[in-house]
This record gives C-alpha cells, structure tokens and sequence, in this order.
C-alpha cells in the first residue's frame, strides 16, 4: 500500500456523543500533515451506501479549509446512523417488501470506486464487531473508541466518558438540590447497563449516600440500613445513585426487574437475561425507589438521567482525548497498522488489535481504587464485601 | 421463492412452527402452521422468530450451562461468536454479529440445547400429516388448519400446494396475512383459502410505512381486489391495538368504512398489544423498538369493540389478544 498519497475516510457509528468534532478535527489535521486527503462519510454507511439521499453527496471533503472553521465543540458535521451495520441494511426491495440485505460487498466496493484505502471509525462495542467484521472482509480500518459507559475494555478511557460524567455529577447535584429541598431520598438512575462506571465515578463526584452498580448486587435491605444511619433531623434527605444494570443479590428483590430487552441490542450485553435485566429507561430507579421506601421511614422518588447525559458541551478532556484519538489513528495507518483500536493506556497511545477489543466488557473491578475511594468516603456499595 | 424446490410433486417451505389447539386463528379448534419470513417490519411484532426469511440460531441462556461446558467457544464455532465476560458471572454471550452465520450443524453440537434453530424445511406432506393428528377436533368444532406467518404470501407456492391439499384432504382451511405482497401471490394462495384474516394495522399511509416499513397503498388495494375477486371467501378484518400508535377511534372508524361495503367481510376483530414477545427477541439478539411502550386499557378496548359492534348490528363480542 503507497502511503506516502493516501486517500482515507472518517465516519461514526450509532449513538450520539458530544463534541464528535473534536475526533474530525484530529484525524483531519493528522492527515493534512501528512499530506493525505480525507473526507467523511456521513451518517454512518450510509453516505455511500444510500447515496441517493444525499443530492449534495454522501461524501464530505475535510479539507484544511473547513477543519480551520469547525469547531471542536461541536457536535459533529458528519451525522450518524441508527444502525451502522452494513451486513443488515433493512431496505424495501423491487416486490415492495421489507428486507435486511447484506451490503458488506457494495460497501467495500464503492469505498474502491472512491479510491478510499482505509476507514477511521468512531464506534462503540458493537461497532467494533461490525468493524471486525469488514476489516476480516478486506476493509483496512482504525477503530476510536466511543462510550458514554467507558465500557469498552480494551481502553482506559473511551471518548464520550468524560463529558457524560461531567454532566451525570451536574444533574446529581441538581437532584441532590432537590432531594434536600424536598425532605426526601432521591434515587437517580445513570446510564450503565453492564459497567458501573458512571455510576461509581458520578457518586464520588457528589459523595452520593450509596451508589448501585451492576458489579456489586445490592442487597436492600441494608442500603435501608444505611440510609437510616444517614439519616438525621438535621439531615433529611438523602441520594441513592443507582446504573441502569445494577442487580439485586436476592431473588425476591429480582423480581422488581423484568426480562430484558435492552440486553439484546448489544451483543456485549446479550445472553445473561435470567438475573440481569433491564427493562426500560428509568426502571431501575423506580424499582430501588420503590422498595425502598417500603424498608423506610423516609419518601423515596425516582429519577431518570438517561439520555439527557448524550447531550451537551465536551469538556476539556473529551476535547483533547478526541483530538488525541483522531490523530493517533492516523499514525497508526502511518505505520502500517489495520484492524485495530486506538486505545489510551495512560501515559500512552496504543493500537490493539480490533479481534482483541471486541466481546470484552470493562467492568469495576472489586478490588478497584475507585471502590476503595467510594468506600473512604462513606458511600454504601450495596453491600458490604 | 428461491427457498422453495421447483418440484412439483413435493414442494417444501420454511416452517417456523406448528402449533396445535388453537382456538383464535379462525372458526373452531385449528391446528396453526407459521411460515417463516415476513416482508413488513412491525416494531410491536411479537413472533421476531418469524421475520427473517432463512433458518436462524436463537440462544436460551436458561438452558445453558456456561463456563462449565464452553463448547461454542471453540471451533467449528465462528471465532468470536461466543464468550465470556471476565469479572463478570458464568454465562455465555453472544456476539449476534459474529453468530449469524451459524447453522443446524453449529445448534445440533449443543449439548443442552440452549442454542437451536427457528425455522426449517418441511414438504406439505410433512406439514399436513401433522395437522391432521387433531382431524377429530376439527370436524367436532368446525376448525381446521391456519397457516400464518411472518408472512403466508412469501411463500405463495408452498402455501397454495398446502392450503389445496388440505381442500383435498377434507380439512377448512384460513390464512394470517398483512397481504404486503405482488398480487401474483395473492392470487396463487386465495383460491384455496375459505377464511382469510387480514391485518389493518394503520390508516395514514406515512404512519403506515413508519410503524410497518411500508406505506399501505397495495395493501389496500391487495384487500378491496380479495374481497371482490373471491365473493364466497370469507374475511375477518383485524387491528393489533396498540396505544399512542393506532389506538383511537379514527382508526377503527377509517376501518369499518372501508370494510363495510364489503358483505363478505364478517368480522373485525381488535388484538390488544401484548409483550408475550419479548423474550423471544432476546434470544434471537434482534433488536425491539417497541420497548416503552404499554398494554392497552380494557376501558379502551371495551369502547372500541362497542363501536365495532354497533357497525355490525350486535351487542358486545370477545375478541382475542394479539398473536
């Protein structure tokens, strides 16, 4: 492969996450330095895929031009798909019926017509799969990591994960506001179906009264315990920060939750539905809240953050991680990496292979220093261990 | 269809599934046979089992074993398909992404069956020498057999062989379908039909096409030229009631006025959302995009049915839950 005139392409995958641009940005000025030209598809595949959705073209010149005037904050001038997998695009076909075909084939296709020899993409877990997917079909590709869980194992820190925690601990804050002002426990749930990150990071970050994660099955019976210790005429109110994965250590309290669904949607989170379910956005909190209050003196009320966190400005360490990440993967294409991820194992930039960062969840670990912090600081894990 | 044999003397589908005493898929106890592959995409479908058109894998985590067995994370299994999370618990997951070439040959090496196959060949022999264990049922209650889907008219050739040779073996037959299809194969299945229940899940063809995936044009016209076409078949018009979706008064009333001109159509039936079927998109690692969404009151469906009532000159009617 002649790389010293290089054609390359940059897209992102499903799932909104600020300051997208940042990641454009990097790859773009990386790039550019290296004298290579670069455009964006947008929308996932779809630029090039559907691209008569696109009068305008499905394909955006990063040129230095426009990278000067973009700003690193934003959300993303290339959009996103809902899906971003070429291997099941639904479609209506010649008979008018509705249809997945595979497009694997046309896409690597036409990223040839395009004269496009490797492709930069933001993707999170699934995306990784797809990603492997392509790149073991002859796609040459580098992979960003993008999770607003910090689920993705093969990296310390995914892009997205701090602006989500930045604003996970502002609504906490909020919602401990209001929690105080209304004399009653608030139980806020936070994204984190499988990895309690977020939780754990956010509770810290507002020395919450316990945080749930789905790493440690609570038992709620003593957080009830906890939270009547809390407690007190002088202070009463409380906030219980809870992920959306979080389990229960008993069966009688399992039955709060439901057979999952959202599991299904990754194949990171799929096949453990008889005792890690979750329903539905906010179920968790309504759940905790519920019962709860059934073990207490004191009102209960929950909470749902969500997808109030995908939005927003990135902070300073989204920016610069994204930044980081863009010109990292073109590095790696300059010296002649394919099918891997950028990762940031601190203090480092590194590449690992795309079959070695898929199917692997980052987890808390129990023995992690952030469950030792939570633990100095008086936050209740859920149970004691 | 291009899954079908070009023998004529023993033509095969894809059937996802036989299922005997059924009692709301037409007149009497009917044995229901579900064909696999569907050409609409309904986002409250609760048989996801029956959307794809080919065979596919589905996973049962309560049937397996995990860490103790681990047989699906080595070879002839695809590398990656299957795994464990490190820190996590016991059980396996599955990569759907990297699954989906698996077959019969990769479901039958699990030994406690928690990974299997939807969907398989059958001849009409096959399929009918099934159906007709419940003959006895049939002739007792005026039943018979059903074939439903996904989607009956996917198959159109399999269908019709299996629908006439019912007729021919003595058995009332009726058909499932949304009618999204060529008329072509419409016209190869309906002569062999004598009870055709059809779906009318949305007026609003943009709403249509955003619920189902298809605007409802044909299926309209599909319906109009069934009713006239074959004047002694008779229909049965049915709604999946979903609320904030098609729920409300409009609907049914856009409904009856465009069925009741039509005197072979005898009924219209409302089949109250359920989520029966959510666990099976689980196991198929499909995604459901219907998951917020809730049952229907029994206050709204009682005033619902009452004005279909009220159009065909009754009072009062229990109609069945969804399928």
């Amino acid at each position: 492969m002649n790389i010293d005139r290089r054609r390359i392409a940059i897209n992102v995958g499903a799932g909104f996450v600020p300051g997208m641009n940042a990641v454009i940005m990097g790859t773009a000025l990386a790039a550019a330095k290296q004298g290579w030209e670069v455009v964006g598809i947008r929308d996932g595949f779809e630029g090039l895929l559907q691209q008569d959705r696109y009068p305008d073209g499905g394909l955006v010149p990063l040129s230095p031009q426009l990278i000067e005037n973009l700003d690193p904050a934003g959300g993303g001038i290339l959009g996103q798909s809902a899906r971003i997998d070429p291997f099941q695009v639904r479609t209506v076909n010649e008979d008018g019926m509705v249809e997945e075909v595979d497009m694997s084939g046309d896409l690597l296709a036409r990223l040839k017509a395009e004269h496009i020899d490797a492709l930069i993409s933001v993707v999170g877990g699934r995306g990784l799969s797809i990603l492997y997917k392509l790149h073991r079909k002859g796609l040459n590709t580098v992979c960003i990591p993008r999770s607003i869980e910090n689920d993705i194992a093969a990296t310390m820190v995914s892009f997205g994960f701090n602006t989500a925690l930045s604003v996970t601990i502002e609504m906490l804050d909020k919602a401990r506001q209001a929690a105080q002002s209304a004399r009653k426990i608030g139980v806020v749930e936070v994204l984190g179906a499988q990895s309690g990150w977020l939780a754990l990071q956010a509770g810290i970050g507002v020395c919450a009264d316990a945080v749930l994660i789905p790493e440690i099955p609570c038992d709620l019976r003593a957080v009830a315990v906890r939270m009547k210790e809390k407690i007190s005429p002088r202070r009463p109110y409380g906030l219980v920060v809870v992920a959306e994965g979080a389990k229960f250590v008993d069966k009688q309290q399992s039955k709060a939750q439901k057979p999952s669904l959202k599991d299904s949607l990754s194949p990171l989170a799929t096949g453990d539905a008889s005792d890690h379910v979750i329903q539905r956005s906010g179920q968790m909190a309504e759940a905790v809240a519920e019962r709860l209050q059934l073990l207490i003196a004191e009102e209960t009320y929950p909470l749902v953050l969500g997808p109030w966190v995908r939005g927003g400005v990135p902070t300073a360490v989204d920016r610069q991680l994204g930044l980081a990440y863009g010109a990292g993967a073109v590095r790696a294409l300059n010296a002649g990496k394919n099918g891997v991820m950028v990762a940031f194992v601190p203090p480092d930039i590194k590449f690992v292979p795309l079959a070695e960062a898929i199917n692997k969840v980052r987890t808390v670990p129990l023995d992690s220093e952030f469950i030792e912090i939570a633990r100095s600081l008086g936050i209740f894990l859920g149970r004691e261990i | 269809m291009k899954n079908q044999s070009s023998s004529k003397s023993a033509p095969t589908g894809i059937v996802l599934n036989i299922q005997r005493y059924c009692s709301h898929d037409g007149p009497g106890i009917r044995t229901t046979v579900f064909l696999k592959g569907c050409s609409l995409r309904c986002k409250w479908c609760a048989n996801p089992e029956s959307i794809r058109k080919k065979p596919e894998l589905s996973y049962d985590p309560k049937k397996c074993t995990g860490r103790k067995c681990g047989l699906c994370l080595k070879p002839p299994f695809p590398e990656g398909a299957f795994y464990f999370v490190e820190g996590s618990d016991d059980n396996v997951r599955v990569n759907w992404d990297l699954a989906v070439d698996c077959d019969e040959t990769h479901a039958s090496l699990c030994p406690t069956g928690a990974l299997e196959m939807f969907g398989k060949v059958m001849t009409v022999d096959e399929v009918l020498d099934e159906v007709e264990k419940d003959s006895s049922f049939y002739r007792s209650t005026g039943g018979g057999m059903t074939i439903s889907g996904g989607e009956v008219m996917l198959q159109p050739d399999f269908a019709a062989a299996l629908l006439k040779e019912a007729h021919d073996r003595g058995l009332n037959t009726a058909i499932e379908t949304a009618c999204n299809a060529p008329w072509a194969n419409l016209e190869k299945v309906l002569p062999h039909v004598d009870t055709m229940l059809h779906d009318h899940k949305l007026t609003i063809p943009e709403r249509h096409k955003k619920w189902t995936g298809v605007e409802n044009k044909r299926i309209l016209e599909n319906f109009k030229r069934a009713y006239e076409t074959f004047p002694d078949t008779e229909f049965i018009a049915r709604t999946p009631l979903i609320p904030g979706v098609n729920a409300d008064e409009e609907h049914i009333r856009a409904v009856l006025a465009f069925i009741r001109p039509h005197k072979n159509v005898i009924d219209y039936e409302l089949l109250p959302y359920h989520r029966f079927g959510l666990g099976k998109y689980e196991s198929l690692g499909v995604v459901y995009e219907l998951d917020d969404y809730k049952t229907p009151s029994d206050e709204v469906v009682e005033r619902l049915r009452a004005i279909i009532d009220e159009a065909f000159g009754r009072s009062g009617q229990t109609a069945p839950a969804q399928k």
